[in-house]
């Protein structure tokens, strides 16, 4: 148990990578015991990881549960993992959704069911490593290696244009990550000329001063990399389509955990290594989240197809964590985490009643569904629950977080916080508009011919309760009862402000002092 | 030079000699034993020629090994060896060790004498070996010419065969011109300074720096000489490493030529080139009016911009890889160009990283070519993923190792030589690169697509359809040979990416030989 104890995260990392090895000698024509082996193996990783959660302590701000070996001396890269309130939630919230999506999966992913879930398996690993990693080059191996998977898992199992989806997703976020990467280099370069180390530690890092100008720079090269991950307005437009052709769990995954890293990288790396540039940028990008909020809610009203409509939903809320991130108070960066972890239990339902509803109807557009509501009771509460907790209603999660970020944030931008709110509105037009269009619509209606595959419309079996009631109780427990949550980022995002405003008051001590000396 | 010969066993001169070409006359009397084995018709038909070269070339890593650490001169100066060669002759010696593995079936697929095919790799092998360790231009000269007229023989073995001819033929007329140039700018490099050894020539070329401010005239007399020497020399260097403008014969040379010799071209001379040509510019190429690396930044620029858009036109997976490697020597040139320890430390990890990722991505293509020769067009990989799992993985495996996706060989050469170069303040250079290799992921990234994720037009020529012809693959024909060298590779770029600080090590202490010099 002590041994468990001390590397408790290299386990956790490397579980899903051992549980790979353990399914490789299995025949491939033995699905079921695939299927069941793998699930089983994800569902042990989740309660492995839900000792992070117990033996975490609230009362520090400090890195918990750090391994640090030596890596690559030669680039002062060491294997360094820890984490905070942030990472503790976001490793959840990953443990659990690979659970959910690999048992969502049973019916959607019907050939090569074997290299399915290695895939998910991997993609783990990597996901896992990429939230516990403290050394930037780790950091960069992990992150940029999880594409991987996910590309293969849009191109094998997706559908209609998934290899031009599979593609534009690998190569738009790859060319992001390379700008990163630059930035990432040329970092490590400045503290190397100033100290005369190598080092990739973070935490070294961070206490490297850089000249403003150059700041801006290396944050615009850093920003590339986080934004097309979260995705932010401009560029966003390899979000839809993968999300639209990727197979059911590989968009719970898209949305629920690798949209995350965008913000988590913002809030680790561009925005702590780089202070003041992110302080002179803040505004714009500000502006550029509620410019994100709207248009994701403007372009999810006009869908026809429902995936595509959740997956644009994504971006608007993207937006709102974006702007709750950027306001930089203590209480809108707790929302914007909240919201995070909201966005991935939240969009993760939707997408697995959307996936839900395809496999029975075997078809997405809004107009050839309808009548649902009538033959399955249970879908519909349940799929009424997550679509009302991402609308914000109250008592649910969604409303939570919001609230924090739009508090937090008005502080710093009335106007553009006004604004940014009536993204909620709207998200309650295109959400409760689709839900009444999907589930209450006339099936006889005139406009689309009749589905006949509503006739044989089977409601949710145990397997698919199974899998969506984590997410639920979830949206329940986190909207009712936020504390346990907020207790554990609080002492993160308050260091995270420290470590700003010390930055922020040097930098304008040194303004006023060359303002005089000019003077 | 002959005061820091270390006293070895009391030998006299020519002993002393012999001692540092040993690795070089081991390769080359094995050469010999493979040739002299044809005059035995009975035993040129087994397969002693193929076993005997394995053995010859682990005989060499052998003695490269017992000699490392020591500091030979042989030869009046004109042949060195020191900690640079011991890691560049066991990276040559690898890739050649690759090349034999690899040849076996594909050779005997074709009505052609082999026991002088592997007597001609062992001969090319030595000629690189005598080209990495040579100090001096004439060393230079012939050793490079060793190598081309070893290489032109190969590219043409296949003897019915119009492409391969026309390749070699190519090849050797374009390779011939290289060598005018490269011998052209010895001489001037001779008129303007009166040594050939590049010892003396570096020592002749410090000396004059260090009184440059007092005496600008005697600078000026020879400079002009200098450079147009230093330009033609780099010319004909340039033309073996690939470089763009210089590149012309490269698709179709790799495209026509055997596939084995086609990885063996692509691993073994490249870096033989790189390697010689690193020793020359850091003695040489310093001390001058014209700053070379100008020079280098755009040709390092052109050729990766060049060799990834015609990479992406290519539908040929034997042209993809040619086009890629004009690409990775742009990717090598800028370890040089960022230079320092960390610089010339990196260009030779990236080196090494690229031998087993080409060499195994040409192994991969060889078992496909073995059952069908019509199989290098990229729709015929449409599918192979799902039938042979082992292959099309390691094959997915070295196009992202090219790509310099993590967790590979390629990405670590890449972080190395890209920091590199930031660090000595070429970021437009770094930044340029980071953008091409997001453009060139498109082009490896299409083999995996075609592998693994076939569209339906596809599945009509794809190998899998066409089940009735005898693929040796179907058959689970695939022999040890290909199969070992595709381990090896696959070995070596994991743990290249994985934990790569052991070759770091090793890279270090042959770069630290080099700046010693």
């Amino acid at each position: 148990m002590a041994f468990f104890m001390k590397y408790i995260l290299t386990i956790l990392i490397f579980f899903p990578t051992v549980a790979v090895l353990i399914l490789l000698p299995i025949n491939k024509k033995n699905e079921g015991l695939l299927r069941n082996l793998a699930t089983l193996l994800s569902l042990l990783e989740f309660i492995a990881s839900y000792y992070l959660f117990i033996y975490f302590r609230p009362d520090t701000y400090k890195f918990q549960f750090v391994e640090k070996f030596n890596w690559i001396p030669s680039f002062g890269a060491s294997y360094f993992l820890g984490i905070d309130g942030i990472s503790l939630f976001l490793i959840l919230l990953t443990t659990l959704l690979t659970f959910v999506s690999l048992l969502s999966s049973y019916r959607y992913i019907k050939d090569h069911v074997k290299e399915f879930v290695i895939l998910m398996l991997l993609l783990e690993t990597f996901m896992l490593g990429t939230f516990a990693a403290l050394d930037i080059l780790l950091f960069y191996v992990f992150w940029e290696f999880m594409l991987l998977p996910m590309y293969f898992i849009i191109g094998m199992w997706g559908t209609g244009k998934r290899i031009y989806s599979a593609v534009k997703f690998f190569l738009y976020t790859l060319a992001g990550s390379l700008i990163m990467l630059f930035g990432l280099i040329y970092i490590f370069i400045i503290h190397y000329q100033q100290t005369g180390n190598f080092t990739f530690n973070l935490i070294r890092l961070y206490n490297t001063s850089i000249p403003v100008n150059l700041q801006i720079l290396l944050f615009i090269a850093l920003f590339l990399g986080f934004a097309i991950k979260v995705p932010i307005f401009p560029f966003h437009t390899w979000l839809p389509d993968a999300h639209t052709e990727a197979p059911t769990a590989g968009s719970v995954i898209l949305a629920g955990v690798l949209l995350k890293f965008g913000i988590y990288g913002f809030f680790r790396f561009a925005i702590p290594l780089l202070p003041n540039a992110a302080q002179i940028l803040a505004p714009y990008i500000v502006v550029i989240g509620v410019i994100g909020i709207l248009y994701g809610a403007f372009v999810s009203i006009v869908q026809k197809d429902l995936k595509r409509l959740v997956a644009f939903s994504s971006v608007s809320h993207m937006g709102f964590i974006m702007v709750g991130l950027f306001a930089f108070t203590a209480i809108s960066i707790n929302g914007a985490v909240y919201q995070l972890l909201n966005h991935g239990v939240d969009t993760g339902a939707l997408f697995l009643f959307v996936g839900m509803i395809y496999e029975r109807m075997h078809t997405r557009q809004i107009k050839d569904l309808g009548g649902i509501a009538k033959k399955a009771p249970i879908l519909t509460v349940l799929f009424l629950t997550s679509v009302l907790a991402s609308v914000g209603l109250p008592g649910l999660n969604g409303f939570i977080g919001e609230f924090l970020i739009l508090i937090g944030s008005f502080r710093s931008y009335p106007v553009l916080t006004i604004i940014g709110t009536s993204g909620i509105i709207f998200a309650a037009v295109y959400l409760l508009w689709m839900f009444q269009r999907v589930m209450f619509q006339d099936p006889h209606d005139q406009t689309a011919p009749y589905n006949h595959h509503l006739e044989s419309f089977d409601d949710m079996n145990l397997r698919e309760i199974i899998t969506v009631l984590p997410l639920i109780i979830l949206m329940f427990l986190m909207g009712f009862y936020p504390d346990p949550f907020l207790d554990r980022i609080g002492p993160s995002v308050l260091h995270f402000l420290t470590m700003l405003n010390h930055h922020k008051i040097i930098y304008n001590a040194i303004k006023i002092k060359t303002g005089l000396s000019n003077a | 030079m002959h005061n820091i010969m270390p006293a070895i066993y009391g030998l006299n001169s020519l002993e002393k000699s012999m001692l540092s070409i040993i690795p070089e006359a081991v390769i080359i009397l094995f050469a010999f034993i493979v040739l002299f084995i044809t005059f035995f018709e009975k035993i040129a038909k087994s397969k002693n020629s193929y076993y005997l070269s394995l053995i010859g070339i682990a005989f060499s890593i052998l003695y490269v090994v017992m000699l490392s650490g020591r500091n030979l001169t042989g030869f009046y100066g004109s042949v060195v060896f020191n900690g640079y060669d011991v890691f560049l002759f066991i990276a040559i010696l690898l890739s050649g060790f690759l090349t034999v593995l690899v040849s076996k079936d594909y050779i005997e697929n074709f009505d052609v004498p082999y026991p002088e095919y592997y007597s001609i790799i062992l001969f090319g092998i030595s000629a690189m070996m005598f080209l990495v360790s040579s100090n001096n231009l004439i060393m230079v000269f012939i050793s490079l010419e060793f190598m081309s007229i070893c290489a032109y023989i190969l590219t043409g073995y296949i003897r019915g065969n119009t492409r391969s001819t026309e390749a070699a033929l190519k090849y050797l007329i374009l390779g011939t011109f290289a060598s005018a140039f490269l011998i052209f700018g010895s001489v001037f490099i001779y008129a303007a300074v009166g040594h050939l050894n590049l010892n003396s020539i570096h020592t002749y070329l410090e000396n004059i720096s260090y009184v440059k401010h007092g005496s600008d005239l005697i600078l000026n007399g020879i400079s002009e000489y200098l450079s147009i020497g230093l330009l033609l020399f780099m010319i004909g260097l340039a033309f073996k490493m690939s470089l763009f403008p210089f590149h012309a014969w490269t698709p179709d040379a790799y495209d026509g030529a055997p596939t084995p010799i086609t990885s063996f071209m692509a691993t073994g001379i490249k870096i033989a080139a790189f390697a010689v040509f690193l020793r020359i510019y850091l003695l040489i190429y310093n001390y001058n009016v014209i700053n070379f690396n100008d020079i280098l930044w755009v040709l390092a620029v052109l050729s990766m911009t060049f060799g990834n858009i015609a990479a992406i036109l290519s539908t040929n997976i034997k042209r993809l890889l040619a086009y890629s490697s004009i690409a990775q020597a742009g990717y090598i040139l800028i370890g040089i160009i960022g230079g320092g320890f960390y610089g010339y430390s990196g260009t030779l990890f990236y080196l090494f990283a690229y031998i087993f990722m080409t060499a195994g991505a040409f192994a991969v293509v060889i078992i496909f070519e073995n059952s069908d020769i019509a199989s290098l067009d990229i729709k015929k990989y449409s599918g192979v993923g799902y039938k042979y799992p082992f292959i099309s993985a390691a094959m997915a495996f070295f196009m992202l190792s090219l790509a310099g996706i993590p967790v590979t060989s390629g990405f670590m050469g890449k972080f190395y030589v890209f920091s590199a170069a930031v660090k000595s303040g070429y970021y437009w250079l770094v930044f340029i690169a980071l953008l091409n290799s997001a453009f060139a992921a498109y082009y490896y990234i299409k083999v995996i697509v075609k592998m693994y994720m076939p569209d339906k037009e596809d599945s009509n020529v794809s190998c899998i359809a066409a089940e009735g012809k005898n693929y040796g693959i179907v058959n689970g024909n695939i022999s040890e040979g290909i199969m070992l060298a595709i381990i090896i590779c696959l070995f070596f770029t994991l743990i290249m990416g994985v934990y790569p600080q052991i070759f770091i090590n090793f890279a270090n202490y042959s770069a630290a030989s080099l700046a010693s010099l």
